[in-house]
């Protein structure tokens, strides 16, 4: 019963998505030239010689030269320029167009002993030119371009106002380069949405995008990840003003494919909606049935009440999509399942919070935050029960409430600053059994500006109570004081009876002299228990982050961050390099 | 005064009222900017002003004074030569770099266009000047209090693509992070805040996705621009998914060493996955 309503709600959110596709006209400039070059810094298209530009009703303006800046949203054709359509036949030294403006602004060429004129066309309309009209003192401007190399030549461009610019035949300056490629397409939308993520992490991604239109998006992308290796992948993005779908097939080239499909929907702004759906499978090719498939659902809505807001999330799992596997060995080699295996638990909680409130007066800085919910897990193969001695009931509800308590930053002596907050939260079994979870944290900073430096001293405290009664040592066991995992042999597990603690103290300093150069430092000693055991639970005892950040040019920002773990599970340091390159 | 004397200064009156007039015709004025086309008998500007070429116009390059092969279009920077008496462009002196206006090129524009006067106002060209001088912003952003310390927040502009991690803040409180650029005045710009993916967002304080927010320098020595992050959009209120497989009712940290050489965690719950769930990894390929 449930996947017949997963499925009609997900049908529900394409058929509203599809209706709103066609509700504005797609409007672009279709432009060809001896060259048409693309200034990434300015985002600013250029074309020269024999420009032809074709407006989205068929008009052709004809000039010497073309300039649009996409950010502006207003263009320019020069030199000899002709305005050929059902409704005019006009030629001018220049043609500017503002579509935000909805005015095409014209400079006429002398004719018969007559002046030149300033015409003003209102939207489409051709056949009326208004003369004598006032126009922006820069209509005819071009923009100072010195200094500026171009990212992309090509020798036509579509562009789609607002949104992207398709270019032909292009060469795009790639690593000190200019790399041919046969499309590709630049977007400079406002709009977001454009560049959700379909995709799991990976260490680099190339993307080569390659078409596009008012409302799509469709990439290519190179991506590298320690568990696929190199590989192609492929994303396909539909976006509305609020509305979006991406799906994506990542790995594309290895057998091992994930396929994915996120959407959002605003039915209103007040109630809103978001899908995702994934489908993992082993195939030897991407027409071929999978030997092996697992796919998880998720929907989640979220409706904002009078100062809080509900959110409804609902999580299915679908295991073995297979079968069940005969022989259950997963190194051996099998093409049989029992189909009679349908094990999807799921998971559905509805969650109401609060707006953050003044706990006393709005001049005293202390702040509450309400929420509270219930839940609803299922899964006929056993759900919940012991964390040792699963399976539990195939059926379990809980409920909970929390709350958050926090000071904004107080001022105390002269420029240090203090916050306080502190959030707590117990959640309730349909099991004789609860969960606390507590966290505070007290933070005092100092900022010297014109020192250009900043730090902070925190402590943190954060505890998780696993209350089962009178079966809490059924519960938690004795367990062996050694644990051995990959990462080496840890100590200090067998007084653990579902009460942790975690401690933290935290330092952190940042010295950041000019926008261009920032460097941080942020050292914690943790104290946990029980012990941690990488790879499982808990933080490293003691740790040390450096960050340093650094535009080395216009176009290159190198983001440095290496940890140090003094020698925890045989680790010293954790190199992350970010190189941030923009074109 | 006596006749002598009125003699010469009626003699020198007239010298002066003959000698002003051919003065004016000889003192050529000059108007520079760039150009739009040379069309029809007449030179276009960028200004939008056209002017009116004498029957046979000088085309010289403009640094050296000589003629040149070079031929007027747009794009190119040219110092028009008017006649006054004659309110046409003689000379044309052009060059392929930059030149500033002139002094006098309002009022000559004014003076010699040959375009049609401005009769009728636009009502919808608003805006005011801005001069683009560099105004140091300050980002200050208030994230959630269940934020954790060490998280790293970003802020993500249309301008830089929606990257979701273009300009990194720096913690600077319990509850704040900062970032300080330098912007142009007039830029504007649309921008959300992130933890350094789009799965991780702002949102309202009532847990639904809001506009972006929108930025704009004003022609200001300094500006702070403030936020208020009242949630992340991958935030569950602490609530765990209990139906995930190997998920524990004890949300401990499952990987310290996030982004890490470590191996994802398997997250194997005490006593292993229950029966009958298979031992194999779901969706593991088989070797």
């Amino acid at each position: 019963m449930r996947l017949p309503v997963l499925i009609a709600l997900t049908a529900a959110l394409f058929a509203s998505a599809t209706a709103l596709a066609g509700a504005a006209p797609p409007t672009s400039l279709d432009v060809t030239a001896k060259s048409v070059d693309f200034f990434s810094n300015r985002f600013i298209v250029t074309a020269d010689g024999d420009v032809r530009v074709r407006l989205s009703d068929g008009t052709l303006v004809t000039g010497q030269t073309f300039t649009m800046d996409l950010k502006l949203n207003r263009y320019l054709v020069a030199g000899d320029v002709h305005v050929e359509g059902p409704a005019v036949h006009a030629a001018g030294a220049a043609f500017a167009g503002y579509p935000d403006l909805d005015r095409s602004y014209f400079l006429t060429a002398a004719a018969a002993g007559a002046p030149p004129e300033r015409w003003t066309y209102y939207g489409l309309a051709w056949s009326d030119a208004h003369a004598g009209r006032e126009q922006p003192g820069d209509a005819f401007q071009f923009p100072d371009l010195t200094g500026e190399r171009p990212y992309i030549y090509a020798t036509g461009a579509r562009i789609t106002p607002k949104t992207n610019v398709l270019f032909s035949l292009p060469r795009v300056y790639t690593a000190g380069v200019y790399l041919p490629l046969p499309r590709y397409v630049v977007t400079f939308s406002a709009n977001s949405h454009f560049y959700e993520n379909g995709f799991q992490g990976a260490r680099a991604d190339v993307a080569l995008p390659f078409n596009g239109s008012e409302h799509s998006l469709t990439a290519l992308h190179l991506r590298n990840d320690p568990l696929n290796g190199t590989y192609l992948a492929l994303d396909q993005h539909f976006v509305w003003k609020n509305d979006w779908i991406v799906a994506s097939i990542d790995p594309l080239t290895q057998e091992q494919r994930q396929y994915n499909l996120i959407g959002s929907k605003w039915f209103s702004p007040a109630l809103q909606g978001r899908l995702f759906l994934q489908e993992s499978a082993f195939q030897t090719g991407i027409i071929n049935k999978p030997l092996d498939a697992a796919a998880f659902g998720e929907i989640q809505l979220s409706a904002g009440l009078r100062r809080s807001g509900l959110i409804y999330t609902q999580d299915n799992y679908f295991q073995e999509l297979m079968g069940f596997r005969k022989p259950a060995d997963d190194t051996m080699f099998t093409f049989f399942y029992d189909p009679r295996w349908r094990e999807h638990p799921m998971n559905a909680v509805l969650t109401w919070t609060g707006f953050q409130n003044n706990l006393i007066s709005p001049t005293v800085p202390l702040k509450f935050r309400l929420r509270s919910g219930f839940g609803y897990t299922h899964d006929i193969y056993g759900e919940g029960g012991y964390p040792n001695l699963q399976p539990g009931p195939p059926t379990l509800t809980y409920h909970f409430a929390g709350g958050a308590i926090s000071t904004t930053a107080i001022t105390v002596l002269h420029d240090y600053s203090l916050t306080v907050q502190y959030d707590r939260q117990r959640m309730w079994y349909s099991e004789p059994h609860h969960v606390d979870l507590g966290d505070g944290r007290i933070a005092l900073s100092r900022d010297l500006p014109r020192r250009h430096i900043n730090y902070y001293v925190a402590y943190e405290v954060r505890t998780v109570g696993d209350y089962w009664g009178d079966k809490q040592l059924a519960a938690f066991p004795a367990n062996p004081d050694v644990v051995t995992t990959a990462f080496g042999t840890f100590s200090g597990q067998s007084a653990f009876r579902g009460f942790s603690t975690s401690r933290a103290l935290s330092a952190s300093v940042v010295y950041a002299p000019t926008p261009y150069f920032a460097l941080s430092l942020l050292g914690s000693r943790n104290y946990d228990y029980p012990a941690p055991v990488p790879g499982l639970y808990g933080q490293p005892p003691l740790q040390l982050v450096g960050d340093l950040r650094m535009r080395l040019s216009r176009q290159v920002l190198l983001d440095l961050t290496r940890s140090y773990y003094f020698n925890f599970a045989n680790e010293r340091y954790t190199p992350q390099f970010v190189i941030q390159v923009s074109p | 005064m006596t006749m002598r004397g009125f003699a010469a200064v009626l003699g020198t009156a007239a010298v002066v009222a003959l000698a002003i007039p051919s003065g004016a015709q000889d003192q050529l004025l000059k108007f520079t900017g760039q150009l739009l086309d040379v069309r029809n008998g007449y030179v276009y500007f960028t200004s939008g002003d056209a002017f009116k070429l004498a029957d046979a116009p000088r085309i010289a390059d403009y640094d050296t004074g000589k003629t040149t092969t070079l031929q007027p279009r747009a794009k190119l920077f040219a110092r028009a030569v008017f006649n006054p008496a004659t309110k046409q462009v003689v000379e044309l002196d052009i060059t392929a770099k930059h030149l500033a206006n002139d002094a006098q090129f309002a009022h000559i524009a004014r003076t010699y266009t040959q375009t049609k006067p401005v009769t009728q106002k636009a009502p919808e060209i608003v805006g005011k000047p801005l001069t683009g001088r560099e105004v140091a912003v300050t980002f200050i952003i208030t994230v959630p209090p269940t934020t954790p310390l060490t998280a790293d927040i970003y802020i993500s502009t249309d301008a830089g693509g929606w990257n979701p991690r273009e300009i990194k803040l720096d913690r600077i409180d319990g509850q704040r992070y900062r970032a300080v650029r330098r912007f142009a005045s007039g830029t504007q710009f649309a921008y959300r805040i992130t933890r350094g993916s789009w799965n991780s967002v702002e949102r309202d304080q009532n847990g639904l996705e809001g506009e972006p927010h929108m930025y704009f320098t004003k022609e200001v020595d300094a500006h702070s621009e403030t936020v208020t992050v009242y949630a992340w959009s991958d935030d569950r209120g602490n609530v765990p998914q209990q139906a995930a497989p190997g998920a524990i009712p004890t949300p401990f940290n499952p990987n310290p060493f996030s982004g890490s050489g470590f191996p994802p965690s398997r997250a194997t719950p005490p006593g292993g996955f229950p029966s009958p769930r298979p031992p194999a990894q779901p969706n593991r390929p088989p070797r």
